[in-house]
């Protein structure tokens, strides 16, 4: 079944790229046909996991490359747990609305949808992999699509943007690669169910610097203060879809990678960095959300907000305590959600407005009263107002965190005040204000794939913001084998 | 008492039922105006017919809490989360009012509102706050009360930001949510805070755990502290309170309820519901707390006095009515608190609603434009006499009963703070005098032009339709009658039942000293206004000239405003902080990558070769970067590569 979930967008991607030229436009549906296939299977995959079991399910595996003299062996392995099971839910969801933000892209339709769903493909192998050469093969695979999308698709200073994406993740993903190779030379193995059965205490390498080796991709996927300018380029000239992507699963690569490799397989060393991971959290939290509250263009306002929101993913994770880990994979799961959605409001805004900037923009709300209050939903909900998932989600790290780390939790609880203010701020700009006569010709958004785009999210975030064993009973299930092992270490 | 008791369902039923005018409106009514206004008032009075049962069900048990076993919610490790409904004297009493209040406020809105385009949108506002804030005063769990105090804030915000093409209202609204907020923190703290030490979410649990000794003063400080914290935002305390003045911006009816008798009473019924821990606390604490209240009660009085605008006046005056309730809890005055903040919600209502009416006549709240009202809107006028003395505390009013309560307690245990809340006392009828003598007395001085959308409305004064002097009416009856019911200390014994029996201490008593205190106090106010009006002075130069500066420095509200916005968030924070922290993003964190991608030039130009769009090309050299950084890495990382192949 994860194999199939894998190979779906993939197997349209190809379609896609191979369709005549003549029915170019016909890319979109079937790029919305896989990725919907793909999400029915991500949600069978949700459902039918059993959070009762131990260990990984619906597992696939074959051996890829053995080198029985070597005693060591790649393979293909992949299965979900309570940490990927949501994670994979929440790609398929936010591959088929970015499919159906895309939906009037007119530029080379092909080859646009071939890279979304090959994009698709990509991140799924890293949420399943479960052998770490795998695992960095298709984090590496990700890039490709990621930069071809936003360089080729995208505005502004585009291409500056694409690279300096690329280069950010390649200098991260090198010391990992160093890291996985220390790790699976000294086990043997690069199983990473083995890895962390059997830890590794001592290597040719001190620990620590292979720890933070791997932490450093991770750090800059996440991304954490300082690590972290690469994202709002990338995100302000990156195409609508591409943007939900990025905010929604791309991101969440680190963290999972965080809770999935590095704090699980070298315990010892992550709890020792606990100090540092607090620190470089709160600082991410306030920084952000100090910056935010400047930004004049709307999808680099977004997406300040995500590192501040980031940041508390890594401040779940610094506690190293049940309660917090799972606030951070909670915290994973929400943002994907609701920042998803707010580059999905700003992108519609964006197609009938065409500015991002703020100061252009008055009293959107009379136009377009659909698109606004999805606006507002989306912004209460960053802002984490009760009854929505993000509250949920932070509430749960904070109360994780406040013991081991006081300072670091309040300056993050201290960033959800600040959030308030760059969020209203924001709708009262935007959205508030006399009705202008230079937006009178303003349409809302009333389209079947629109409407479908942000109400698919507006219900999952409301879901699990009213009733979130939704989503904690899976976590449970997923942080409790990790948070065993970090709490054993002092 | 009279009924059976009530069962838990009809509890949340309370509560569901405006949740489901809310639902039933966005969902089905929103071009149906009339249906949608009907639809709501039908939902609260159901909710105000279950809250009389409630209350006789927590009459006939003294006050004390029912038995209703909490709810699973969510749970993760040792984190349980159960939600539930904490029925007793002190809940059973907010529930009577905030559904009295809701009910009555929402009929008076169906002749307020009558003709904005808005109209089913406030109903749906209206409702969910209504829901809200019976979900805040009804939680038996810390959490569930939290979240129904962020979605008493959400509320708010829609409802001062109801006439969002005003910018003014856009700004109040905002300015009310991030205020309220900043107060927020501290008591997101408190939650997280109680839990980690506790481990438990459950009031009656923590209040118990408190006064029996169980958590350390240290914890039970910062606990407290972050609660008064969110108190302070709510219920516009200062250095929080300046909120609350802009957020008259919102329609008059939303005044009437939000800023009356409920989100800004909310901060102190949360005082209250913790009042087991409140009292738990060391010294310290309450002493900040009753001396922040009684300053505020003064602070915010003095500002009530010069303002103009009639709903300003009002908004001072429940800044520094707050003020009292929480010097009272500060003092220990659990039974006062609660006695004024039951009294206050009706009058204070009654005087908001009597504004809207006056503004419905003469389409301003500016009082220096009406006058001579007193015959041409005579019902407004006596319901409007009646709160003023109501809240003037002139016997034998509501008033005068829960103010004595609070003079009472200031008089047994601190003789400063009984002197500044004799001194509001004193202000408070002066400029409650003041403002009727300003727009009742005198002659008419024509009221303002009506808003382009409100034409609708009259430009000579009239009496408002009976939707709206109707409420009026029956609030005066609370404002009149309702003090009566500590008369005897009644009233007192009932609200106790909601503490744990050791820490219940009210007494009842008449004091001769405090009671000719307060009513030479209120009589004297009056008379002061009286003398300054009719000697031809309402807005007096001379007595501005002599005072110097100072008036000017009331009138510009101490320049609170203009340190917090323009001071801290302006300057501090947006100029200072962010412009340093944006510039460092920009020039160094960036201009070290910059730096870097200058130095890997090369990479950069194979990529830009890619851009030809020849994607063959492009995935080749990938292909062969991704070999040539295994490679360089495998040499690099000598040792392990060493085992790797034994």
């Amino acid at each position: 079944m994860l194999t199939l979930f894998l190979l779906l967008p993939a197997v349209g991607a190809l379609l896609a790229l191979f369709l005549p030229k003549e029915r170019a436009q016909d890319a979109k549906w079937i790029a919305l046909v896989f990725s919907g296939l793909a999400f029915l299977v991500s949600i069978a995959v949700f459902v039918l996991y059993n959070p009762h079991v131990e260990g990984y399910q619906f597992v696939d595996t074959f051996d890829w490359i053995t080198a029985d003299t070597a005693g060591f062996a790649i393979s293909y392995t992949v299965g979900v747990d309570g940490l990927s099971a949501p994670l994979v839910l929440l790609l398929g969801l936010l591959s088929v609305v970015s499919v159906l933000v895309s939906w009037r892209i007119d530029v080379k339709e092909q080859q646009y949808f071939a890279w979304l769903l090959f994009m698709e493909t990509a991140v799924a192998g890293v949420f399943l992999s479960l052998d770490l050469i795998q695992f960095f093969l298709f984090w590496e695979l990700e890039l490709l699509p990621m930069f071809m999308l936003i360089s080729q698709w995208g505005s502004g200073r585009r291409l500056y943007s694409a690279t300096k994406f690329l280069i950010y993740t390649l200098a991260g993903s090198a010391f990992m690669l160093v890291g996985f190779l220390v790790l699976g030379a000294t086990a043997g193995t690069f199983e990473i169910a083995e890895l962390v059965a059997t830890p590794v205490t001592e290597a040719a390498v001190p620990l620590t610097l292979v720890f933070w080796a791997i932490m450093l991709a991770f750090l800059v996927k996440l991304p954490t203060f300082p690590l972290h300018t690469w994202l709002p380029d990338a995100h302000t000239d990156a195409p609508t879809a591409v943007s939900v992507m990025l905010a929604g699963v791309l991101l969440k690569m680190g963290g999972y990678g965080i809770l999935r490799i590095a704090l699980p397989i070298l315990p010892q060393q992550a709890h020792d960095a606990r100090w540092i991971l607090a620190t470089l959290a709160g600082f991410s939290v306030l920084w952000g959300a100090v910056i935010t509250l400047r930004q004049t263009d709307l999808k680099r306002l977004v997406a300040y907000s995500s590192v501040s929101h980031m940041g508390y993913v890594l401040l779940g994770v610094s506690a190293m305590g049940a309660v917090g880990l799972s606030g951070a994979a909670m915290q994973m799961f929400t943002h994907g959600t609701i920042t998803g959605l707010l580059f999905v409001v700003v992108g519609l805004i964006y197609d009938r407005t065409h500015t991002r900037e703020i100061s252009q923009m008055s009293g959107l709300m009379h136009r377009m009263p659909v698109v606004g209050t999805v606006f507002v939903i989306a912004g209460l909900a960053s802002l984490g107002l009760p009854g929505m998932s993000g509250f949920v989600a932070e509430l749960t790290t904070f109360l994780g965190s406040l013991e081991v780390h006081p300072v670091a939790t309040m300056a993050g609880i201290f960033g959800v005040v600040l959030s308030a203010g760059y969020i209203l701020w924001t709708v009262q700009r935007v959205l508030h204000g006399p009705a202008t006569e230079k937006w009178r010709d303003l349409t809302d958004a009333t389209s079947w794939w629109e409407i479908t785009a942000m109400a698919s999210l507006v219900i999952v975030i409301l879901a699990v913001g009213i009733y979130p064993p939704l989503l904690t009973n899976a976590v449970e299930a997923g942080i409790a084998p990790i948070a065993q092992i970090i709490e054993g270490v002092s | 008492m009279l009924l059976p008791a009530i069962p838990e369902a009809a509890v949340w039923a309370i509560y569901a039922a405006p949740l489901v005018a809310f639902l039933v409106i966005v969902a089905a009514l929103r071009h149906r105006p009339l249906l949608a206004g009907r639809f709501a008032i039908a939902a609260i009075a159901v909710s105000w017919v279950l809250a009389m049962w409630a209350l006789d069900t927590s009459i006939g048990l003294h006050g004390e809490p029912a038995a209703f076993q909490p709810h699973h919610w969510m749970s993760l490790f040792n984190l349980h989360v159960e939600f539930g409904i904490r029925l007793d004297g002190l809940s059973a009493v907010m529930i009577a009012v905030v559904t009295s209040i809701s009910l009555l406020v929402q009929i008076y809105s169906t002749g307020y509102m009558a003709g904005d385009h808005g109209y089913p949108r406030f109903f749906a506002f209206m409702s969910l706050f209504t829901m809200s804030m019976l979900g805040l005063v009804m939680a038996s769990s810390l959490l569930q009360l939290f979240i129904h105090w962020e979605l008493v804030g959400l509320t708010s915000y829609l409802l001062i930001g109801f006439w969002f093409h005003r910018p003014a209202a856009a700004a109040a609204a905002k300015k009310a949510f991030i205020v309220t907020r900043f107060g927020d923190f501290g008591f997101m703290l408190a939650v997280v805070l109680i839990w980690v030490k506790t481990g438990t979410f459950d009031i009656a649990e923590i209040n118990h755990l408190a006064h029996t000794g169980m958590i350390s003063a240290s914890v039970l400080t910062g606990f407290v502290l972050g609660l008064f914290a969110g108190a302070s935002g709510k219920s516009a305390q200062f250095p929080l309170h300046f909120w609350l003045p802009d957020a008259m911006e919102g329609p008059t009816p939303v005044s009437s309820i939000v800023h009356s008798a409920t989100m800004v009473a909310a901060g102190v019924y949360l005082l209250l519901r913790f009042f087991g821990t409140v009292e738990a606390a060391p010294g310290g604490v309450h002493t900040t707390i009753a001396y922040i209240g009684g300053f505020t009660a003064i602070f915010a009085a003095s500002m009530g006095i010069v303002a103009t605008d009639i709903k300003r006046v009002l908004a001072y005056s429940t800044i520094s009515q707050l003020g009292y309730m929480v010097m009272a809890i500060g003092l220990g005055g659990y039974v006062a608190a609660i006695f004024h903040l039951f009294t206050h919600a009706f009058f204070k209502s009654l005087l908001f609603q009597g504004a809207g009416s006056l503004s419905h006549a003469t389409n301003t709240f500016e009082m220096p434009l009406m006058g001579g009202l007193r015959t041409k809107m005579p019902i407004t006028f006596w319901t409007f006499l009646i709160g003023s003395l109501s809240l003037s505390g002139v016997f034998p009013l509501a008033g005068f009963w829960s103010k004595d309560e609070i003079l009472l307690d200031a008089y047994h245990h601190d003789m400063v703070l009984f002197v500044i809340a004799s001194l509001v006392a004193f202000m408070t009828a002066l400029y409650m005098f003041r403002a009727i003598f300003l727009t009742f007395f005198g002659e008419y001085k024509g009221g303002a032009e009506p808003e382009p959308g409100h034409e609708g409305h009259q430009a000579h004064p009239h009496e408002s339709p009976r939707s709206m002097v109707a409420p009026l009416m029956i609030l005066s009856v609370g404002a009149i009658f309702f003090g009566l019911f500590n008369a005897t200390g009644a009233f007192g014994h009932f609200v106790e039942g909601a503490l744990d029996p050791a820490i219940r201490h009210f007494h009842f008593e008449l004091n001769i000293v405090v009671m000719t205190v307060s009513t030479v106090a209120a009589l004297g106010g009056i008379a002061v206004a009286a003398a300054i009006y009719y000697a031809g002075r309402p807005e007096s130069s001379a007595i501005r000239a002599k005072l110097g500066p100072l008036p000017g420095v009331v009138s510009r509200l101490y320049y609170v405003n203009e340190i917090a916005e323009d001071g801290v968030v302006r300057g501090v924070l947006y100029g200072g902080i962010g412009r340093a922290a944006a510039a460092f993003d920009k020039y160094v964190v960036d201009g070290i990558v910059n730096g870097v991608g200058l130095a890997t030039r090369l990479v950069g130009l194979g990529v830009r070769q890619a851009m030809t769009g020849q994607l063959q090309a492009y995935t080749s050299m990938y292909v062969l970067g991704v070999v040539v950084a295994i490679g360089a890495i495998f040499v690099l990382s000598g040792g392990a590569l060493e085992r790797l192949v034994p």
